[in-house]
């Protein structure tokens, strides 16, 4: 047995050493860049979910117009909030070699660790879509850029939008995403922002983790206890669309406003007839192809590290679809 | 009568003490308007509980509801959207395929003796994967066509889908207790060797439980779409869970023989109190869940006494509760 192990560790070293000899490997990367196309893994969350399946479906676009330039391959997990298998599939990513991974990560803090080894192999990492903690980041000393937009300020566009058609102390209630999320956090506070801004009353704010069905027995339940409620803040177009339901069958349509996040193809419609008063769309179907044009960038640079880019994030209204 | 009077009266009770509460924390919990919007959102969780409690009467469990709700639900999506058909062709699709989803259910389960549990756990991929298939994974809205069913109508403001819920309990409680069928359910559950031994055969009851619950799955799907207007691929995630939390509130047991489905509706009742209640007082994530959880247990352990007390005063066996 012992013999078995001198023989086979220094071996194991020898694999587990071998891909964070950093700059050679590297080199490496790039070398394999001239003699072939760089292979990027898009790693998203949920292809289930509209919006990254629009993102996918962006990106294998981009790829297939550029096939000469290089690979791609998408995966999703299966729940949003599924990390073991998100993390598995960085794992799989890195023992495939790939030349970068462009990743949505399910949590802003516990892919960090699966992350940095992947940057420690070589792999140039792009963050896109759900922001990885900073903290953490520093903590773990590793730095990956993130290339997406403010989810903030998009929060901050629809909440004016609303404020315009509001009075000063008027009540309103947030919808909130799933409070883990960077993004459900920042949206919040880019409504907070708003309505801080307007002077309104914020009389509830609750999490519908996303989801239509649970944001409509929440916005109903808002409803019936806040008689004088003017209007409801979703986090994203889904919980819109079951709050949109929920005022409806209070019979208070008109009376309550809505406004959500994403622009998904459902809610074009009652933009447009005023059920909803206006989303925010950061280009779903462009956000991935930022990422890859990023990674592509770096890895012809051969550079890897700091330096975040900030996407677009437009205001959609009645007005704008026209 | 007054013993199922009494048979009822632990949960009303219960209930009872949570709109109580509720009240006393909230400033319009007790209102006409609170109840009829609480009503309106119940129908699907309603006629899945009704499936689900004939479900573990044959000791057996039926976890692919909440996709198969899905599934059925982005087909009336798609077949009204997409291809124009009507919303009663819609409609009957849409059972068809969740009759369907059960009848494989219970099929696979009948010939090769297979636990339901992990039958339907394979379906719960199978459907949800289909929902997203149906759909393109994109929610689907549909607008007026549909929304009639769950529009509140006449002086009550109840809606259709709350009256069909209501007449589905009503019906599957007489089938349970009045009528052959339901007799051979409970008997398969209490013991199932019995059954056989006296010369019936339950494979084909068991295969029309799960076709039936597959089926009501399906009439769920048609009041979530017309409650949210929509078709929604994600959902009912989670759902099976809270069907059985409802039945087994009501005292139908998880090893099968015993079981009542207007019990099973006051456990539907409680859960919805619940999330609407935390709702309304502004409870935050981490509050609603844990009470949500401690109110189940506690609910299913009155209920183990409840069920002795009464064994005790009766001093017999009761299959029926």
């Amino acid at each position: 047995m012992a013999g078995f192990m001198q023989r086979v560790m220094p071996l194991a070293m020898l694999l587990i050493l071998m891909p964070a000899c950093g700059p050679s490997n590297e080199g490496a990367v790039t070398g394999q860049a001239d003699s072939k196309k760089p292979e990027v893994a898009l790693i998203m969350k949920s292809l289930a979910n509209e919006f990254f399946s629009t993102m996918a479906q962006g990106a294998k676009k981009h790829q297939s117009e550029h096939s000469d330039q290089y690979d791609l391959i998408v995966n999703g997990i299966k729940n949003e909030t599924d990390l073991g298998q998100q993390v598995a599939l960085i794992e799989q990513m890195v023992a495939k070699k790939v030349s970068a991974i462009v990743i949505a990560p399910a949590d802003s803090k516990a892919v960090v660790p699966a992350l940095k080894r992947a940057e420690k192999a070589g792999v140039v990492v792009i963050n896109i879509d759900n922001q990885l903690d900073a903290e953490v980041l520093k903590k773990a000393g590793v730095t990956i850029p993130f290339v997406g937009p403010d989810n903030r300020k998009g929060a901050r566009l629809v909440g004016d939008a609303l404020v315009a058609r509001l009075e000063k102390g008027d009540q309103v209630a947030i919808i909130e995403g799933v409070q883990t999320a960077f993004n459900a956090q920042q949206r919040k506070l880019g409504f907070e922002d708003a309505l801080g801004k307007g002077g309104m009353k914020i009389v509830s704010s609750q999490s519908a983790q996303w989801e239509m069905e649970k944001a409509n027995r929440i916005a109903a339940a808002m409803i019936s206890e806040n008689t004088a409620l003017k209007a409801l803040l979703c986090a994203n177009d889904s919980m819109a669309l079951g709050a949109v339901a929920a005022v409806k069958a209070a019979g208070k349509s008109g009376k309550i406003l809505v406004v959500g996040f994403d622009n998904i193809s459902a809610i074009q419609s009652m933009i447009k007839d005023g059920r909803v008063l206006a989303t925010a769309d950061q280009h779903g179907g462009q956000l991935a192809v930022y990422g890859i044009e990023e990674a592509l960038g770096r890895l012809s640079a051969g550079k890897n590290g700091a330096g975040n880019r900030e996407t677009p994030v437009d205001l959609i209204t009645a007005d704008s679809l026209k | 009568m007054i013993k199922v009077l009494k048979s009822y009266s632990g949960l009303a009770v219960f209930s009872v003490l949570l709109v109580a509460f509720f009240s006393f924390k909230s400033e319009h919990f007790f209102s006409a308007g609170t109840l009829i919007s609480l009503l309106n959102q119940i129908p699907a969780l309603t006629v899945i509980a009704v499936g689900m409690t004939f479900v573990l009467i044959i000791a057996g469990i039926d976890l692919s509801v909440g996709s198969v709700l899905a599934l059925a639900g982005s087909v009336i999506g798609v077949a009204i959207v997409d291809w124009g058909w009507s919303l009663a062709a819609a409609v009957g699709l849409a059972l068809l395929v969740g009759a369907l989803c059960g009848t494989v259910n219970g099929a696979i389960t009948v010939k090769w003796a297979i636990p339901s549990f992990i039958v339907t756990l394979g379906m719960l991929e199978i459907a949800r994967g289909g929902a997203y298939l149906v759909t393109g994974s994109s929610t689907k809205y549909i607008g007026n066509s549909v929304e009639g069913v769950a529009t509140p109508i006449g002086v009550l403001g109840l809606s259709p889908a709350f009256v069909i819920a209501v007449l589905v309990v009503v019906f599957g409680q007489l089938v349970l207790s009045k009528t052959i069928w339901g007799r051979y359910a409970l008997a398969i559950g209490a013991g199932e060797s019995v059954v056989v031994y006296s010369g019936i055969n339950p494979r084909t009851v068991k295969i029309g439980v799960f076709a039936m619950s597959g089926m009501l799955s399906g009439l769920g799907a048609l009041f979530y779409a017309s409650r949210l207007g929509s078709a929604d691929p994600n959902a009912g995630i989670g759902l099976e869970l809270q069907a059985i939390a409802a039945v087994v509130i009501g005292g139908t047991s998880l090893m099968g023989g015993r079981g009542s489905v207007v019990r099973s509706f006051i456990g539907v009742l409680i859960i919805a109190i619940l999330e609407t209640g935390l709702a309304q007082i502004g409870a935050s994530e981490p509050t609603k869940r844990l009470i949500t959880g401690f109110v189940i247990v506690i609910a299913v352990v009155a209920d183990v006494y409840r069920v002795r007390l009464a064994a005790k005063g009766e001093k017999k066996l009761e299959i029926r509760s």
